[in-house]
């Protein structure tokens, strides 16, 4: 684990951990999402995708002009590393195929592969050969259909002819399920949506797209004596601002050190 | 029966009719064949007094019934899950942590103070249980959510095990437990070391311990 690397030890378009990707560029080009390279060696240049001189890449292998603001390309020699929100990064290998992904959590992909938008919203589909990286919130899970996948889980598929919405609310049905429906009463189990997956292909899926909130890390505490100290986000910080009168100890939580 | 772990964060149970489960709602991920999920208006098992004695404990986290024929996976929040097998003893754990569990096992609510009185609700209020917590007893598998992987200690009656309050996620077996306080003068001054409260575990039986001191 505790490998220092250097720009000769670092791995060739593979992973170097479960939560990073480095890619070799030799003067050649990837397209990848903003904000995904966390570091890099040697000569790349990063320009967003409306570039000039790229145009005629942007005509052959990039077709979502939704997406166009969030992307860039890599050009040049060199490693690059990729990462996302700690998420689990995977590399997957096209072979005249199409996929249809997430567009968050797509990171990279070869200039060899055609990006298109997905007719459902919020995916995006690569067609072609080529080698793409992806995250997800832990290990991704392939599966076979028929199945159905809760929204939030869904990262994306493969080969699968018929995404499809599929509707659950079988409890609403009946005298007491009308009785619920009307009052509202006993709540909803949040699984009546789904999306199904018929025929031959590849589900792929994660175990939950949220995240826990973000907390500040390595915040100067806002203590007497600490000199920049604005305040992080922990929960003293709500404390402090309180008038106190004087002689009058601090929160009894506070001096606990809880 | 039981849970399958596919990876940290994923778990898949096989439903059969006749016999159903309890999940937390909206924790589903996918599922094969044909199942159901029914909003539980009592939010878990035991009739009407059981759901009121939930309501009034603030245990009462939103269940769903699982039943039909064929297989779920559960995840829920990105966060790891712990799979715990019950041989008739009793588990102890937050309702919020419940991800899923096998309808065979028997849910109740515990007051704190009746492990140690007074002692008990404050330890109840320094683990973030509150005064209540949830209890599953009997035989069948319960899966558990944690930020972080998940350690299990072994509690024998020579070894009592020390935890971080807000790092403790579950226990099961004869387990007595107590909250030690490690508190001098430097902590009534501001000057603490952040560690002054620890439940101390003692008997024998299983705690499971997260890798993270954030409460889910």
């Amino acid at each position: 684990m505790s490998v220092v690397h250097d720009p000769m030890t670092l791995p060739a378009d593979d992973n170097v951990n479960a939560y990073t990707f480095c890619v070799e560029l030799k003067g050649s080009q990837w397209f990848l999402q903003k904000g995904k390279m966390i570091a890099y060696y040697g000569a790349i240049e990063f320009n967003g995708v409306g570039h000039g001189r790229l145009d005629r890449l942007v005509r052959t292998s990039f077709h979502s002009p939704l997406h166009a603001s969030d992307w860039v390309v890599a050009e040049g020699s060199g490693k690059m590393l990729l990462a996302d929100r700690a998420f689990d990064v995977n590399s997957y290998d096209l072979d005249d195929g199409n996929l249809t992904i997430r567009s968050g959590n797509l990171l990279a992909f070869q200039p060899s592969l055609a990006l298109k938008q997905s007719i459902v919203p919020g995916f995006l589909t690569l067609i072609g050969t080529g080698k793409f990286v992806a995250a997800s919130n832990g290990p991704v899970v392939f599966m076979e259909p028929p199945i159905r996948v809760d929204p939030q889980a869904l990262v994306g598929w493969a080969d699968c002819p018929s995404p499809c919405h599929h509707y659950d609310h079988g409890y609403l049905t009946g005298v007491m399920g009308g009785l619920r429906a009307m009052t509202g009463l006993g709540g909803v189990s949040g699984e009546e949506h789904q999306f199904e997956f018929v025929g031959a292909g590849t589900v792929l899926l994660q175990s939950s797209e949220a995240l826990m909130p973000e907390l500040a890390a390595g915040a100067v505490p806002q203590e007497p004596g600490v000199p920049g100290g604005t305040g992080g986000s922990g929960g003293h910080g709500a404390h402090a601002g309180a008038p106190r009168l004087p002689g009058q100890l601090g929160d009894l939580q506070r001096r606990f050190g809880l | 029966m039981g849970f399958r772990e596919i990876n940290s964060k994923m778990v898949e149970a096989t439903v059969v009719p006749g016999q159903r489960l309890f999940s937390q709602r909206g924790a589903m991920l996918a599922y094969k064949g044909d199942v159901s999920f029914t909003p539980s208006i009592q939010g878990g098992q035991g009739g009407v007094m059981s759901m009121i004695g939930r309501r009034v404990a603030g245990e009462a986290t939103p269940l769903m019934s699982v039943e039909g024929s064929g297989t779920v996976f559960f995840g829920h929040g990105g966060h790891h899950i712990q799979v715990i097998t019950l041989a008739g003893d009793t588990l102890y754990v937050e309702a919020d942590r419940l991800l899923a569990f096998e309808g065979t096992l028997q849910q109740g609510t515990m007051f704190m103070g009746s492990q140690g009185g007074v002692m008990g609700m404050v330890r109840g209020q320094v683990t973030g249980q509150g005064l209540f917590t949830t209890t599953l007893k009997g035989h069948g598998a319960v899966a558990v959510m944690a930020h972080g992987g998940v350690l299990e200690i072994p509690i024998s009656p020579q070894r009592p095990v020390h935890v971080d309050p807000q790092a403790y996620v579950a226990h099961h077996g004869d387990v007595r437990n107590k909250l030690s306080t490690a508190l001098g003068w430097r902590e009534m001054v501001g000057r603490g070391s952040g560690e002054g409260f620890q439940l101390e575990l003692s008997g024998t039986g299983v705690v499971y311990v997260q890798a993270s001191e954030e409460k889910l």
